[in-house]
């Protein structure tokens, strides 16, 4: 990434007040409402360091959970849930036969997979198409958000979401998911999550951009060997699928999706409403005109 | 009966909220869903940092309490 | 897929035949997707509740205008029982929410893309239709100087009836309006399910204190239809559900409730009892009352299990990555993508 000149403007470390349009400065993009913004994690240069885990748990006051440990490798979070909005899946694809560690590892993290992964802010977004209530909407920098004070914590996104992503948090009764620091883009700062990653694994951007910084990526990969290389959520790839178009939050990874917890194919579940209201409906009036057929006969 | 704390509101997102005791220790408290409070209430106890008592439970396998009544304390 | 897509270097990783079960890899066998909160009783009663109130609102609408004043005593019923849905059936909703105290928030919007939202406005024009045919009805009937009000029930049934088809049947869509593996393989077939079994349902319901036999014979031919109408359905789903690899989420204890409770006791048997009853009342003895009593009873208790059983499954289907990431496939998607 090309560094923005404004940053020679900036040169001291610490700050008594906000920098205007921070972003600028950290993530090379002016965040204006009406522009479509997203991430782009490129899981061959995560370190698993876990930084996003707790970037967005800080600023986002969300309380620690899971408390404990898995077994699953360095993943102690587990999974998405309504307090963690971030989590970093650690698969371990080579070495541990035996109980001893491979000391060569084939380059671009291949042999361990790291990926941080997060709400894909669907571009037909299921959680939002389910919300009955309307506290899901579309916010002006093309994310979704679920709106605290009307969601009455029905619970209809939660399956609804084909990732798995959105979960009702039970002590305050509604659902919670990652906002794409809805707050701090208002204030013309980058998500945490995004400021924090020190490999910049996760970028913030405008979504055409990031698109085409992620194409020239998986080629430069192909080129230098890492033929697995793939995007996951660009339109036309694997997780977009199904009438979703594309996901906001896409990724590079470089093994198939369910390694990662992610579905190959998902679906836009509404896409199913107007089949199944019209069958049903169908069959019902069906059996209504046999009965009144039957109910018109005097005997 | 639940226990109590009074402290002052300093960070707030959505229905979460960090109350700083007169000891200088902060902790994490969510608004409980039968609490009469709402969660735009909070934002405005935080602007004016206003100081509360909110009584709690502790919340399994969470670093944090669940709050049921909040009542300003000024 | 496209066909740059990687397989894993697993052992597993073969080509995943169609049908087959999960060959490929999951994360430490964690769930992919997270099943819906719904308390399965709560929700599974609201919508066998939905689904009677809906048919009895019909049938009752559909005896009326066929019968007219022979059937004012089933018509009567079938208005009152109307009226499960809009009293219990919403308390159970409401109780379902997490947040009750702000269920209103559900009238803020009409979205045709959720039928939770579609569901709620059919409930509410419903709600208000029935009542005033329910209300015309017992005020008629006690009051001498509100005889007219009878036509003013008449008139609100037509409404209400149209609602109940949809209160019959919209919670199959609300089903299959999700990631839920069990619930998004079958949509229609599903519809047609809870459909059918919401008219038989309500047309046990009706024939269960009917005294007269032949409003209960007619009754019940109505109810032996629905439940014919039902079994092709379980057997097109059953189907879908092989093809599309999600039929082992009926393996476990709530698919033998969807066995035993929604389809043999539900369905089966009441099917053979109404089917030889009916076909013996051309003969001088008719089946005992009581058995055919027993079937309306079989049929009311199989339509509660098949909506708790099928949101058990469910969620079972959407726990188990094996089933999650089978059926999110690329061979299972629609031909026409959009």
């Amino acid at each position: 990434m090309d560094m923005h000149p404004r940053v020679l403007d900036e040169p001291r470390s610490e700050f008594d007040r906000m920098i205007r349009n921070e972003s600028e400065l950290t993530a090379n993009v002016l965040i204006e409402p009406g522009k479509s913004y997203g991430f782009f994690t490129d899981t061959t240069v995560c370190i698993g360091c876990k930084a996003c885990e707790v970037a967005c748990k800080e600023w986002n006051n969300l309380p620690a959970d899971n408390l404990g440990l898995t077994g699953n490798s360095y993943d102690n979070t587990g999974a998405l849930s309504a307090n963690t909005w971030r989590h970093v899946a650690f698969i371990e694809k080579s070495g541990g036969d035996g109980g001893v560690r491979d000391v060569e590892q084939p380059p671009f993290q291949s042999g361990w997979l790291m990926m941080s992964d997060v709400c894909k802010h669907c571009h037909h977004a299921p959680c939002l198409e389910a919300c009955p209530t309307g506290a899901l909407f579309k916010t002006e920098f093309d994310t979704v958000v679920v709106q605290q004070d009307i969601c009455n914590g029905c619970g209809y996104c939660v399956p609804a979401c084909p990732f798995g992503v959105v979960d009702i948090n039970t002590l305050d009764g509604k659902a919670h998911k990652c906002t794409l620091c809805y707050d701090r883009l208002k204030g013309g700062l980058e998500p945490a999550c995004a400021k924090s990653c020190p490999t910049d694994s996760i970028q913030f951007g405008e979504l055409q951009d990031l698109q085409q910084r992620a194409q020239a990526r998986v080629e430069a990969l192909h080129e230098v060997g890492v033929e697995n290389a793939y995007l996951y959520g660009v339109p036309g790839a694997p997780g977009a699928t199904g009438g979703l178009g594309h996901l906001n939050a896409f990724f590079l990874l470089t093994d198939r999706p369910e390694t990662y917890n992610l579905p190959a194919a998902p679906t836009r579940a509404s896409n199913r409403v107007g089949s199944s209201m019209l069958s049903g409906l169908a069959a019902v009036a069906a059996l209504a005109l046999g009965a009144l057929a039957l109910f018109s006969t005097r005997d | 009966m639940s226990p109590t704390m009074t402290g002052v509101v300093t960070i707030v997102q959505e229905g979460r909220f960090q109350l700083t005791g007169d000891d200088g220790v902060s902790h994490l408290f969510i608004l409980g869903h039968s609490a009469a409070a709402e969660t735009e209430q909070l934002t405005l106890l935080q602007r004016r940092q206003a100081r509360v008592r909110v009584r709690y439970r502790k919340a399994a396998n969470l670093i944090g309490d669940t709050v049921s009544a909040i009542y300003l304390d000024e | 897929m496209p066909d740059d897509v990687p397989v894993s270097p697993e052992p597993s990783g073969s080509p995943q035949a169609l049908g087959g079960a999960w060959q490929g890899p999951t994360y430490y066998g964690r769930s992919q997707l997270k099943p819906a909160p719904f308390e399965k009783w709560a929700v599974g009663g609201y919508i066998f509740l939905a689904g009677l109130s809906g048919a009895a609102a019909m049938i009752s609408a559909l005896l009326d205008a066929g019968q007219g004043g022979p059937a004012a005593r089933p018509v009567r019923r079938g208005r009152y029982l109307s009226l499960l849905a809009p009293t219990i059936g919403a308390a159970l909703l409401i109780s379902d929410l997490h947040t009750p105290k702000r269920f209103y928030n559900m009238l803020r919007i009409a979205k045709p893309t959720s039928p939770m939202s579609i569901g709620t406005w059919i409930l509410m024009g419903f709600s208000s239709f029935a009542g005033l045919s329910a209300i015309g009805q017992f005020l008629s009937d006690r009051v001498p100087g509100l005889r007219w009000l009878r036509g003013a029930a008449r008139v609100a049934q037509v409404p209400a009836a149209l609602a109940g088809a949809g209160l019959s049947t919209y919670t199959a869509s609300l089903l299959s309006a999700t990631s839920t593996p069990l619930w998004a393989a079958a949509p229609e077939a599903l519809a047609v399910r809870f459909g059918s079994s919401s008219i038989a349902a309500g047309a046990s319901a009706l024939s269960l204190g009917e005294p007269s036999r032949r409003l209960r014979r007619k009754l019940d031919a109505v109810t032996v239809a629905a439940l014919a109408a039902e079994l092709g359905a379980i057997m097109a789903s059953q189907r879908s559900y092989e093809r599309k690899g999600v039929a082992d989420a009926l393996d476990g204890s709530w698919g033998r409730v969807e066995d035993w409770g929604a389809n043999r006791l539900g369905v089966i048997a009441p099917l053979a009892v109404h089917g030889l009853s009916l076909l013996a009342s051309g003969r001088d003895r008719p089946l005992p009352k009581a058995l055919s009593s027993a079937a309306s009873l079989a049929v009311l208790a199989g339509s509660l299990l098949l909506r708790v059983s099928i949101l058990g499954a469910g969620a079972e289907s959407a726990a188990r990555p094996d089933i999650s990431f089978r059926f999110a496939q690329p061979g299972n998607l629609p031909e026409r993508e959009g």
